[in-house]
Protein backbone atom coordinates (compact mmCIF):
# COMPACT_ATOMS: atom_id res chain seq x y z
CA UNK A 1 0.00 0.00 0.00
CA UNK A 2 1.39 3.39 -1.07
CA UNK A 3 3.83 5.31 1.09
CA UNK A 4 3.09 8.64 2.75
CA UNK A 5 2.70 11.47 0.27
CA UNK A 6 1.57 15.06 -0.07
CA UNK A 7 -2.04 15.16 -1.29
CA UNK A 8 -3.94 18.27 -2.29
CA UNK A 9 -7.72 18.18 -1.81
CA UNK A 10 -9.55 20.78 -3.89
CA UNK A 11 -13.14 21.21 -2.67
CA UNK A 12 -15.10 24.18 -1.41
CA UNK A 13 -17.32 22.49 1.15
CA UNK A 14 -15.53 22.54 4.54
CA UNK A 15 -17.44 19.50 5.79
CA UNK A 16 -16.23 17.46 2.85
CA UNK A 17 -12.63 18.70 3.12
CA UNK A 18 -12.72 17.97 6.86
CA UNK A 19 -13.67 14.37 6.14
CA UNK A 20 -11.06 14.00 3.38
CA UNK A 21 -8.33 15.43 5.60
CA UNK A 22 -9.18 13.02 8.43
CA UNK A 23 -9.30 10.09 6.04
CA UNK A 24 -6.05 10.79 4.21
CA UNK A 25 -4.15 11.81 7.35
CA UNK A 26 -5.28 8.58 9.03
CA UNK A 27 -3.51 6.78 6.17
CA UNK A 28 -0.33 8.74 6.98
CA UNK A 29 -0.45 11.33 4.18
CA UNK A 30 0.24 15.06 4.44
CA UNK A 31 -2.86 16.94 3.28
CA UNK A 32 -3.22 20.44 1.82
CA UNK A 33 -6.60 22.00 1.14
CA UNK A 34 -7.70 24.45 -1.55
CA UNK A 35 -11.23 25.83 -1.88
CA UNK A 36 -11.07 27.01 -5.48
CA UNK A 37 -9.23 27.00 -8.79
CA UNK A 38 -6.91 29.90 -7.90
CA UNK A 39 -5.88 28.50 -4.53
CA UNK A 40 -5.36 25.03 -6.07
CA UNK A 41 -3.02 26.51 -8.69
CA UNK A 42 -1.17 28.42 -5.94
CA UNK A 43 -0.58 25.26 -3.86
CA UNK A 44 0.57 23.30 -6.95
CA UNK A 45 3.19 26.00 -7.62
CA UNK A 46 4.49 26.54 -4.09
CA UNK A 47 4.22 23.03 -2.63
CA UNK A 48 3.63 20.57 -5.50
CA UNK A 49 1.54 17.60 -4.35
CA UNK A 50 2.07 14.00 -5.47
CA UNK A 51 -1.66 13.70 -6.00
CA UNK A 52 -4.53 16.14 -6.40
CA UNK A 53 -8.13 15.15 -5.62
CA UNK A 54 -10.15 17.65 -7.59
CA UNK A 55 -13.80 18.63 -7.27
CA UNK A 56 -15.27 19.95 -10.50
CA UNK A 57 -17.75 22.55 -9.26
CA UNK A 58 -15.79 25.31 -7.55
CA UNK A 59 -16.82 28.87 -6.66
CA UNK A 60 -14.30 30.47 -9.03
CA UNK A 61 -14.65 28.07 -11.94
CA UNK A 62 -14.52 24.53 -13.27
CA UNK A 63 -12.00 22.39 -11.37
CA UNK A 64 -10.46 21.26 -14.65
CA UNK A 65 -9.45 24.89 -15.31
CA UNK A 66 -6.71 24.39 -12.71
CA UNK A 67 -5.06 21.77 -14.93
CA UNK A 68 -5.30 24.01 -18.00
CA UNK A 69 -3.82 27.00 -16.14
CA UNK A 70 -0.85 24.99 -14.83
CA UNK A 71 -0.22 23.38 -18.21
CA UNK A 72 -0.55 26.71 -20.03
CA UNK A 73 2.06 28.31 -17.75
CA UNK A 74 4.45 25.39 -18.21
CA UNK A 75 4.11 24.37 -14.54
CA UNK A 76 4.22 20.77 -13.39
CA UNK A 77 0.72 19.26 -13.38
CA UNK A 78 0.17 16.84 -10.49
CA UNK A 79 -1.38 13.43 -10.97
CA UNK A 80 -5.07 14.26 -10.63
CA UNK A 81 -8.20 12.32 -9.74
CA UNK A 82 -11.51 14.09 -10.37
CA UNK A 83 -14.24 13.68 -7.76
CA UNK A 84 -17.70 14.40 -9.06
CA UNK A 85 -21.33 13.95 -8.18
CA UNK A 86 -22.21 13.45 -11.84
CA UNK A 87 -22.07 9.84 -12.99
CA UNK A 88 -22.53 10.77 -16.66
CA UNK A 89 -20.08 9.44 -19.21
CA UNK A 90 -19.72 12.93 -20.73
CA UNK A 91 -18.27 14.19 -17.46
CA UNK A 92 -15.93 11.21 -17.26
CA UNK A 93 -14.72 11.73 -20.82
CA UNK A 94 -14.21 15.46 -20.19
CA UNK A 95 -12.10 14.76 -17.08
CA UNK A 96 -9.94 12.15 -18.81
CA UNK A 97 -9.45 14.45 -21.81
CA UNK A 98 -8.32 17.22 -19.44
CA UNK A 99 -5.60 14.90 -18.09
CA UNK A 100 -7.17 13.30 -15.00
CA UNK A 101 -5.97 9.74 -14.38
CA UNK A 102 -9.29 8.67 -12.89
CA UNK A 103 -12.80 9.94 -12.15
CA UNK A 104 -14.58 8.85 -8.97
CA UNK A 105 -18.21 9.34 -8.08
CA UNK A 106 -18.87 11.13 -4.78
CA UNK A 107 -19.26 9.98 -2.12
CA UNK A 108 -16.48 7.49 -2.78
CA UNK A 109 -16.59 4.71 -0.17
CA UNK A 110 -13.59 5.44 2.07
CA UNK A 111 -11.99 2.01 1.58
CA UNK A 112 -12.24 2.38 -2.19
CA UNK A 113 -10.68 5.84 -2.07
CA UNK A 114 -7.78 4.73 0.14
CA UNK A 115 -7.04 1.72 -2.06
CA UNK A 116 -7.21 3.83 -5.24
CA UNK A 117 -4.98 6.56 -3.76
CA UNK A 118 -2.43 3.97 -2.60
CA UNK A 119 -2.39 2.29 -6.02
CA UNK A 120 -1.89 5.61 -7.83
CA UNK A 121 0.87 6.72 -5.48
CA UNK A 122 2.66 3.42 -6.08
CA UNK A 123 2.63 4.15 -9.82
CA UNK A 124 4.01 7.66 -9.61
CA UNK A 125 7.28 8.27 -11.41
CA UNK A 126 10.39 8.71 -9.22
CA UNK A 127 10.53 12.46 -9.98
CA UNK A 128 7.37 13.02 -8.02
CA UNK A 129 5.25 14.81 -10.60
CA UNK A 130 2.97 13.02 -13.02
CA UNK A 131 4.48 12.66 -16.45
CA UNK A 132 2.47 12.22 -19.61
CA UNK A 133 2.11 8.55 -20.55
CA UNK A 134 4.75 7.39 -23.05
CA UNK A 135 3.63 7.61 -26.67
CA UNK B 1 -50.08 38.07 -37.80
CA UNK B 2 -52.99 35.95 -36.62
CA UNK B 3 -54.35 33.23 -38.91
CA UNK B 4 -57.74 34.94 -38.43
CA UNK B 5 -56.44 37.62 -40.75
CA UNK B 6 -57.19 35.40 -43.75
CA UNK B 7 -60.88 34.82 -42.97
CA UNK B 8 -62.22 38.11 -41.63
CA UNK B 9 -65.57 37.88 -39.84
CA UNK B 10 -68.28 40.33 -40.83
CA UNK B 11 -67.99 42.30 -37.61
CA UNK B 12 -64.54 43.96 -37.28
CA UNK B 13 -64.96 44.50 -33.50
CA UNK B 14 -65.34 40.71 -33.03
CA UNK B 15 -62.06 40.16 -34.82
CA UNK B 16 -60.29 42.56 -32.44
CA UNK B 17 -61.63 40.73 -29.37
CA UNK B 18 -60.62 37.31 -30.74
CA UNK B 19 -57.13 38.52 -31.56
CA UNK B 20 -56.74 39.96 -28.08
CA UNK B 21 -57.84 36.66 -26.53
CA UNK B 22 -55.48 34.73 -28.76
CA UNK B 23 -52.56 36.99 -27.80
CA UNK B 24 -53.39 36.70 -24.11
CA UNK B 25 -53.55 32.88 -24.32
CA UNK B 26 -50.23 32.76 -26.19
CA UNK B 27 -48.62 35.00 -23.57
CA UNK B 28 -49.93 32.82 -20.73
CA UNK B 29 -48.66 29.61 -22.34
CA UNK B 30 -45.23 31.15 -22.81
CA UNK B 31 -45.18 32.29 -19.19
CA UNK B 32 -46.21 28.86 -17.90
CA UNK B 33 -43.56 27.16 -20.03
CA UNK B 34 -40.91 29.56 -18.69
CA UNK B 35 -41.99 28.83 -15.10
CA UNK B 36 -41.88 25.10 -15.76
CA UNK B 37 -38.32 25.40 -17.08
CA UNK B 38 -37.35 27.39 -13.96
CA UNK B 39 -38.95 24.82 -11.66
CA UNK B 40 -37.16 21.95 -13.38
CA UNK B 41 -33.84 23.80 -13.29
CA UNK B 42 -34.37 24.48 -9.59
CA UNK B 43 -35.00 20.77 -8.95
CA UNK B 44 -31.84 19.83 -10.85
CA UNK B 45 -29.74 22.43 -9.00
CA UNK B 46 -31.03 21.64 -5.54
CA UNK B 47 -30.60 17.90 -5.96
CA UNK B 48 -27.03 18.47 -7.13
CA UNK B 49 -26.32 20.70 -4.13
CA UNK B 50 -27.89 18.23 -1.69
CA UNK B 51 -25.25 15.67 -2.63
CA UNK B 52 -22.35 17.70 -1.21
CA UNK B 53 -23.32 17.79 2.49
CA UNK B 54 -24.45 14.17 2.15
CA UNK B 55 -20.98 13.30 0.90
CA UNK B 56 -19.51 14.87 4.04
CA UNK B 57 -21.89 12.98 6.35
CA UNK B 58 -21.32 9.61 4.70
CA UNK B 59 -17.55 9.99 4.43
CA UNK B 60 -17.19 11.05 8.10
CA UNK B 61 -19.37 8.14 9.19
CA UNK B 62 -17.41 5.63 7.08
CA UNK B 63 -14.13 6.85 8.57
CA UNK B 64 -15.50 6.09 12.02
CA UNK B 65 -17.13 2.79 11.02
CA UNK B 66 -13.97 1.47 9.42
CA UNK B 67 -12.00 2.12 12.60
CA UNK B 68 -9.64 4.60 10.95
CA UNK B 69 -9.78 6.78 14.08
CA UNK B 70 -9.84 3.89 16.56
CA UNK B 71 -11.78 0.68 17.04
CA UNK B 72 -15.51 0.85 17.84
CA UNK B 73 -17.50 -1.49 20.00
CA UNK B 74 -20.33 -3.47 18.41
CA UNK B 75 -23.12 -1.03 19.32
CA UNK B 76 -21.15 1.99 18.14
CA UNK B 77 -20.49 0.16 14.87
CA UNK B 78 -24.19 -0.59 14.48
CA UNK B 79 -25.14 3.03 15.14
CA UNK B 80 -22.64 4.42 12.64
CA UNK B 81 -23.78 1.84 10.07
CA UNK B 82 -27.30 3.23 10.52
CA UNK B 83 -26.07 6.74 9.64
CA UNK B 84 -24.35 5.40 6.52
CA UNK B 85 -27.39 3.33 5.48
CA UNK B 86 -29.74 6.29 5.89
CA UNK B 87 -27.31 8.60 4.10
CA UNK B 88 -26.92 6.27 1.12
CA UNK B 89 -30.69 5.84 0.90
CA UNK B 90 -31.15 9.62 0.88
CA UNK B 91 -28.46 9.90 -1.77
CA UNK B 92 -30.32 7.45 -3.99
CA UNK B 93 -33.51 9.47 -3.64
CA UNK B 94 -31.70 12.71 -4.47
CA UNK B 95 -30.26 10.99 -7.54
CA UNK B 96 -33.76 9.94 -8.55
CA UNK B 97 -35.07 13.51 -8.27
CA UNK B 98 -32.15 14.68 -10.41
CA UNK B 99 -32.94 12.06 -13.07
CA UNK B 100 -36.61 13.07 -12.98
CA UNK B 101 -35.74 16.78 -13.36
CA UNK B 102 -33.45 16.01 -16.29
CA UNK B 103 -36.13 13.85 -17.88
CA UNK B 104 -38.74 16.58 -17.46
CA UNK B 105 -36.37 19.08 -19.08
CA UNK B 106 -35.61 16.62 -21.91
CA UNK B 107 -31.95 16.65 -20.89
CA UNK B 108 -31.61 12.86 -20.85
CA UNK B 109 -29.68 11.30 -23.71
CA UNK B 110 -29.00 7.66 -24.56
CA UNK B 111 -25.48 6.27 -24.37
CA UNK B 112 -25.81 3.08 -26.41
CA UNK B 113 -23.62 0.05 -25.76
CA UNK B 114 -24.07 -3.66 -26.34
CA UNK B 115 -24.73 -5.71 -23.23
CA UNK B 116 -26.55 -8.77 -21.99
CA UNK B 117 -29.57 -8.55 -19.73
CA UNK B 118 -28.23 -11.42 -17.60
CA UNK B 119 -25.33 -9.30 -16.31
CA UNK B 120 -27.64 -6.43 -15.39
CA UNK B 121 -30.02 -8.81 -13.60
CA UNK B 122 -27.18 -10.45 -11.70
CA UNK B 123 -26.14 -7.02 -10.39
CA UNK B 124 -29.69 -6.20 -9.31
CA UNK B 125 -30.10 -9.57 -7.64
CA UNK B 126 -26.89 -9.01 -5.67
CA UNK B 127 -28.08 -5.55 -4.59
CA UNK B 128 -31.40 -6.94 -3.32
CA UNK B 129 -30.06 -10.17 -1.82
CA UNK B 130 -30.48 -9.18 1.82
CA UNK B 131 -34.08 -7.96 1.29
CA UNK B 132 -35.02 -11.12 -0.61
CA UNK B 133 -33.60 -13.26 2.22
CA UNK B 134 -35.23 -11.12 4.90
CA UNK B 135 -38.69 -11.58 3.38
CA UNK B 136 -38.01 -15.21 2.38
CA UNK B 137 -38.96 -14.39 -1.23
CA UNK B 138 -37.99 -16.37 -4.30
CA UNK B 139 -36.65 -14.44 -7.29
CA UNK B 140 -36.90 -16.46 -10.51
CA UNK B 141 -35.15 -15.28 -13.65
CA UNK B 142 -35.98 -16.78 -17.03
CA UNK B 143 -34.08 -15.24 -19.92
CA UNK B 144 -33.82 -17.33 -23.10
CA UNK B 145 -30.22 -18.31 -23.72
CA UNK B 146 -30.54 -17.46 -27.40
CA UNK B 147 -31.75 -13.86 -26.88
CA UNK B 148 -29.37 -11.56 -28.78
CA UNK B 149 -27.56 -8.90 -26.71
CA UNK B 150 -29.28 -5.52 -26.42
CA UNK B 151 -27.95 -2.30 -27.86
CA UNK B 152 -29.29 0.22 -25.38
CA UNK B 153 -28.28 2.53 -22.54
CA UNK B 154 -27.15 0.00 -19.94
CA UNK B 155 -27.41 2.35 -16.95
CA UNK B 156 -30.96 3.37 -17.88
CA UNK B 157 -32.19 -0.17 -18.52
CA UNK B 158 -30.62 -1.19 -15.18
CA UNK B 159 -32.47 1.73 -13.55
CA UNK B 160 -35.82 0.55 -14.96
CA UNK B 161 -35.25 -3.10 -13.99
CA UNK B 162 -33.92 -2.13 -10.55
CA UNK B 163 -36.99 -0.01 -9.97
CA UNK B 164 -39.49 -2.66 -11.08
CA UNK B 165 -37.78 -5.45 -9.16
CA UNK B 166 -37.40 -3.20 -6.10
CA UNK B 167 -41.14 -2.42 -6.17
CA UNK B 168 -41.99 -6.10 -6.61
CA UNK B 169 -39.89 -7.03 -3.58
CA UNK B 170 -41.31 -4.17 -1.53
CA UNK B 171 -44.96 -5.00 -2.22
CA UNK B 172 -44.77 -8.80 -1.95
CA UNK B 173 -45.52 -10.38 1.42
CA UNK B 174 -43.36 -12.92 3.22
CA UNK B 175 -42.52 -16.09 1.25
CA UNK B 176 -43.94 -14.63 -1.97
CA UNK B 177 -42.60 -14.91 -5.51
CA UNK B 178 -40.96 -12.36 -7.77
CA UNK B 179 -40.00 -13.25 -11.33
CA UNK B 180 -38.31 -11.72 -14.35
CA UNK B 181 -38.94 -13.18 -17.81
CA UNK B 182 -37.74 -11.96 -21.15
CA UNK B 183 -38.60 -12.95 -24.69
CA UNK B 184 -37.97 -11.69 -28.19
CA UNK B 185 -41.16 -10.60 -29.95
CA UNK B 186 -41.77 -9.58 -33.53
CA UNK B 187 -43.41 -6.16 -33.92
CA UNK B 188 -44.04 -5.63 -37.64
CA UNK B 189 -40.62 -5.60 -39.29
CA UNK B 190 -38.89 -4.89 -35.99
CA UNK B 191 -37.95 -7.12 -33.10
CA UNK B 192 -38.42 -6.08 -29.49
CA UNK B 193 -37.13 -7.51 -26.28
CA UNK B 194 -40.17 -7.93 -24.02
CA UNK B 195 -39.38 -8.01 -20.31
CA UNK B 196 -41.88 -9.02 -17.63
CA UNK B 197 -41.36 -8.31 -13.93
CA UNK B 198 -44.05 -10.07 -11.91
CA UNK B 199 -44.85 -10.66 -8.28
CA UNK B 200 -47.39 -12.49 -6.12
CA UNK B 201 -47.96 -9.37 -4.03
CA UNK B 202 -50.88 -7.09 -3.17
CA UNK B 203 -51.67 -6.09 -6.76
CA UNK B 204 -53.03 -2.83 -8.17
CA UNK B 205 -56.68 -2.16 -9.04
CA UNK B 206 -57.20 -1.49 -12.78
CA UNK B 207 -58.45 2.08 -12.16
CA UNK B 208 -55.02 2.88 -10.69
CA UNK B 209 -52.92 1.44 -13.51
CA UNK B 210 -52.33 4.81 -15.14
CA UNK B 211 -51.97 6.62 -11.81
CA UNK B 212 -48.88 4.65 -10.77
CA UNK B 213 -46.93 6.14 -13.68
CA UNK B 214 -47.77 9.71 -12.69
CA UNK B 215 -45.19 11.68 -10.75
CA UNK B 216 -45.47 11.80 -6.96
CA UNK B 217 -48.44 9.41 -7.04
CA UNK B 218 -48.81 6.45 -4.72
CA UNK B 219 -51.96 4.43 -4.81
CA UNK B 220 -52.84 4.78 -1.15
CA UNK B 221 -51.41 6.64 1.78
CA UNK B 222 -50.73 3.53 3.83
CA UNK B 223 -48.61 2.14 1.00
CA UNK B 224 -46.79 5.47 0.85
CA UNK B 225 -45.94 5.17 4.54
CA UNK B 226 -44.55 1.65 4.17
CA UNK B 227 -42.93 2.26 0.82
CA UNK B 228 -40.40 5.01 1.42
CA UNK B 229 -39.35 6.73 -1.75
CA UNK B 230 -39.78 9.73 -3.97
CA UNK B 231 -42.86 8.39 -5.75
CA UNK B 232 -40.95 9.05 -8.97
CA UNK B 233 -39.68 5.55 -9.73
CA UNK B 234 -42.30 4.52 -12.29
CA UNK B 235 -42.51 8.00 -13.85
CA UNK B 236 -38.77 7.84 -14.47
CA UNK B 237 -38.98 4.23 -15.68
CA UNK B 238 -41.61 5.20 -18.25
CA UNK B 239 -39.47 8.13 -19.40
CA UNK B 240 -36.39 5.91 -19.76
CA UNK B 241 -38.26 3.16 -21.64
CA UNK B 242 -39.90 5.68 -24.00
CA UNK B 243 -36.51 7.32 -24.57
CA UNK B 244 -35.46 3.94 -26.03
CA UNK B 245 -38.57 3.85 -28.23
CA UNK B 246 -40.20 1.16 -26.07
CA UNK B 247 -43.43 0.88 -24.07
CA UNK B 248 -44.19 0.12 -20.42
CA UNK B 249 -47.48 -1.09 -18.94
CA UNK B 250 -48.90 -3.36 -16.29
CA UNK B 251 -51.47 -6.09 -15.81
CA UNK B 252 -52.88 -6.56 -12.35
CA UNK B 253 -55.96 -7.05 -10.19
CA UNK B 254 -56.13 -6.09 -6.54
CA UNK B 255 -54.98 -9.06 -4.47
CA UNK B 256 -53.65 -11.11 -7.36
CA UNK B 257 -50.13 -9.86 -7.87
CA UNK B 258 -48.76 -7.57 -10.50
CA UNK B 259 -47.01 -7.97 -13.85
CA UNK B 260 -45.13 -5.02 -15.30
CA UNK B 261 -44.04 -5.28 -18.93
CA UNK B 262 -41.68 -3.16 -20.97
CA UNK B 263 -40.21 -3.43 -24.44
CA UNK B 264 -36.87 -2.33 -25.81
CA UNK B 265 -36.53 -2.31 -29.61
CA UNK B 266 -33.55 -4.22 -31.01
CA UNK B 267 -31.32 -1.95 -32.99
CA UNK B 268 -28.05 -2.38 -34.83
CA UNK B 269 -24.87 -1.89 -32.79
Amino acid sequence: MGSAAHILVVEDNPHVTGAMRLLLESAGHRVSLADGVASAVAVCRTDPPSLMLLDLTLPDGDGLDALAILRGAGDQVPMTVALTGDAGRDTRARCLAAGCVDVLLKPVPVRTLLVRVAALLDQRPPTGGFAAPPA
Amino acid sequence: MSPLHFSPPHDPSQLGALEAQHLEATRMIAEMKARDVLKTQFLANISHDLRTPLTAIITHAEILRDGLLGELNERQHESISGIIGGGRQLLEMVGEILTYARGAANQLTLKLTEFSLDDVLEQIRAMNESLIAKHALTLEVDIPGNAPPLVADREKIAHVLGNLIGNAIEFTPHEGRVWVRASVVQAGNERDLLVEVGDSGIGIAPENHELVFQEFAQVDASAARRHHGTGLGLTISRKLVELHGGRIWLESQLGSGCRFYFTVPYRAA
